[in-house]
């Protein structure tokens, strides 16, 4: 039995979801969408097939906090496969106020939703020109962010060039391995945010995340508290700082906390080693790693180790062959808040075999 | 066996008083044993159904908002509730009440009445009801527990059990003394309504989508398992430190429904096939064996004579049960 697939709009209210959603509806591609909205979202999609869901996020019975699911979706998914024939595919709009991580886990931690219905990707869409102050002053917006699967950066046009670059850099940081796609009225090319396989084993082909943040004199490099060169007198020639507000701003940043880490390593790991580490390290800090990718090069396996996570959630699997002309080299990616790159560094080396 | 093909999800399957089978589907229809379509729902689906307390016909709850009841003469709405889905409805015989849900409020009507109604606010959605055997009062899951309310009072203070998890569905046992609730993740949940005493009745591999007493309320009987799962409710402790037993057991497929009458137990399983059995009978007899979709819809009539059934793609059928001995 094939099962529907769903595409997740997230982003706050006014960049631009309602647009893209009309987009992908009105599109001429044969396809039949049910369209699950909240019913505090915005107005005006012009679809048949359109459920108002509240977004009720209900913990699981572990007693662990990251093990949330969304009851509304497990009984609308649950409803319109009562309706099959109707659609062929599902597309799922949050609030600018939801946390995608239930949204993605309920399509995982639901027997019944899982055999029917596959999550495809997550899309956030973000608006240029407020989107600096949104991530200063919006946990959630920072969390759509680094959970994407592909960003929208909609409203492009309403920024200078130099401040999209800085804006993108800033975004990289938060998700390293989500592809940015710069947008005039949401105006990115669908095949960018439908059957994207984002959380599909198969799909892990590349591992090779835009860099957090590249060194100085180098393009995208962006200044911030962090940087711990002598803004005054330092000598990079690549841009002004016209951008740069040290000025002290006490409003919390929700995204200094989080950020994407990427590892590589090109000895051979120790399987168990790999796994029990893997396991241990979502089981202690799960509620903080938003996503994980890796793709693994195990001692005595001719194939591709790959696997993927949400919170404590990992699916693992054996993938293609390795090539003979490829980077045998294992790779993985976590973002989240709180991670310690040193400790996640030592603890992935002492993987190997 | 009479078989149907209705290339519709059949959500519910039951007999009314005269022993006929009816079948409500996922396109908005009610069907009659000899075929014919009623359009409950037009342009929708049904939900979720219940027998009329009259015994007469069938009450729907639709994804267009609307509650029906369909007879062999028509379909008429009940109630409405515009924008919302009704996902879960339950009907007393003993008072001629009907409870069912719109986002977080349940609400009553009754069908002696038509003046009549009440509605009951919950801080999440409801997910689930049952009226006691009396139909005096009605039990709402939901998030976190079950609230029993006596569904003809306008104001009060529900009594309020609380475990928490995602309660998707609730049953009194038949002698009122306890109610269990199925939850989200794999496991019941029971309360001795005297004193509130809770039992965790866990080990189930998959979530119990369908509950069924059987033998005067002496024993329930579960899916979520490769077999019916049986729990023994004799006694003044019911299940409390008490094993369950599982009878027909086959490791190839989970069951997804049960149903019971008196000593006859019919199960429908995710492999679309169809088995019965007496209690204190070792012998499982195969109703249906060709493989097909995951059985969704069962019903054993009254007398535990017949059984109808009703899959995820619109198979369905209705036959005598076979001797069992
Ligand atoms: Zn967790
Ligand atoms: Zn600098």
């Amino acid at each position: 039995m094939s099962q529907t697939p769903v595409t997740v709009l997230t982003g706050y209210l006014g960049a631009g979801k309602t647009t893209l959603l009309n987009r992908i509806l009105s599109e001429d591609h044969g396809k039949r969408y049910a369209v699950i909205v909240n019913e505090f979202g915005e107005i005006g999609i012009d679809n048949d097939l359109i459920v108002g869901a509240d977004e009720e996020v209900f913990e699981m019975n572990n007693g662990c906090v990251c093990c949330t699911v969304r009851g509304d979706l497990i009984r609308v998914v649950a409803g319109l496969m009562k309706r099959k024939g109707r659609f062929d595919a599902i597309i799922v709009e949050t609030t600018g106020l939801a946390d995608p991580g239930p949204v993605a886990q309920t399509f995982f931690m639901d027997d019944e939703v899982r055999a029917k219905a596959k999550l495809d990707s997550v899309t956030t869409v973000v608006d240029a020109k407020h989107i600096l102050l949104r991530l200063s002053d919006s946990k959630e917006a920072v969390e759509q962010i680094a959970f994407a699967d592909q960003i929208v950066l909609n409203k492009a046009e309403t920024v200078s060039a130099d401040d999209l670059r800085m804006i993108e850099a800033r975004l990289r940081r938060l998700n390293p391995l989500a592809p940015i796609h710069r947008a005039t009225r949401a105006d990115v090319p669908l095949d960018a945010i439908l059957g994207r396989g984002g959380f599909d084993l198969d799909r892990i082909l590349e591992l090779e995340p835009e860099f957090l943040n590249p060194p100085h004199g180098h393009e995208g490099h962006v200044h911030d508290e962090d940087c711990d060169h002598d803004h005054d007198h330092h000598g990079h020639d690549h841009h002004d700082h016209h951008d740069h507000d040290h000025s002290g701003n006490q409003a919390p940043r929700y995204d200094e906390d989080i950020k994407g880490v990427s590892l590589r390593l090109d000895r051979p790991l120790d399987s168990n080693k790999v796994t029990a580490w893997l396991n241990k390290l979502l089981a202690d800090q799960g509620p903080d790693i938003l996503r994980a990718k890796g793709i693994l090069d195990v001692r005595g396996e001719s194939k591709r180790l790959v696997f993927q996570a949400v919170h404590m959630m990992l699916e693992g699997d054996l993938q293609r062959e390795w090539r003979p002309d490829e980077d045998r080299s294992s790779r993985m990616v976590f973002i989240g808040r709180n991670l310690d790159e040193a400790q996640l560094k030592a603890g992935f080396e002492a993987c190997a075999a | 066996m009479t078989t149907y093909s209705f290339d519709a999800y059949v959500t519910a399957a039951l007999f009314d008083r005269t022993g006929q089978a009816l079948f409500a589907l996922g396109d908005g229809t009610v069907r009659l044993q000899d075929g014919t379509a009623i359009e409950a729902h037009p342009g929708a689906g049904v939900l979720c159904a219940a027998s009329h307390p009259s015994g007469a016909g069938i009450v729907t709850g639709g994804d267009d908002g609307r509650l029906a009841w369909t007879l062999p003469s028509g379909a008429k709405v009940l109630a409405e509730a515009p924008g919302r889905w009704i996902e879960a409805v339950a009907a007393s015989a003993a008072s001629g009440l009907i409870a069912f849900s719109a986002g977080k409020t349940a609400r009553i009507v009754s069908a002696n009445d038509p003046a009549f109604e009440r509605a009951f606010e919950h801080e999440t959605s409801v997910l689930g009801l049952a009226f006691d055997p009396k139909g005096l009062r009605v039990a709402v899951a939901a998030y976190g527990g079950v609230w029993n309310w006596y569904a003809r009072i306008a104001q009060q203070k529900p009594q309020t059990l609380k475990w928490a998890g995602i309660h998707n569905d609730v049953l009194f046992s038949p002698d009122g003394k306890f109610l269990i609730t199925a939850l989200q993740d794999a496991q019941l949940h029971a309360w001795r309504l005297s004193d509130g005493k809770d039992m965790r009745m866990g080990g189930y591999p998959a979530k119990v989508k369908s509950m069924a007493f059987l033998s005067d309320g002496a024993l329930l009987a579960t899916s979520g398992a490769h077999g019916a799962v049986i729990w023994p409710f004799t006694g003044p402790s019911g299940p409390m430190g008490r094993e369950a037993a599982e009878v027909a057991f086959d490791e190839l497929s989970l069951v997804e429904r049960l149903a019971g009458a008196g000593q006859t137990l019919v199960g429908g399983r995710a492999d679309g096939r169809l088995f019965a059995l007496a209690l204190g009978s070792s012998r499982t007899v195969p109703l249906k064996q060709d493989k097909g979709a995951p059985i969704t819809a069962l019903a054993l009539s009254a007398d535990g004579r017949r059984y109808a059934w009703g899959d995820e793609d619109g198979a369905a059928g209705v036959s005598d049960v076979p001797s069992l001995a």
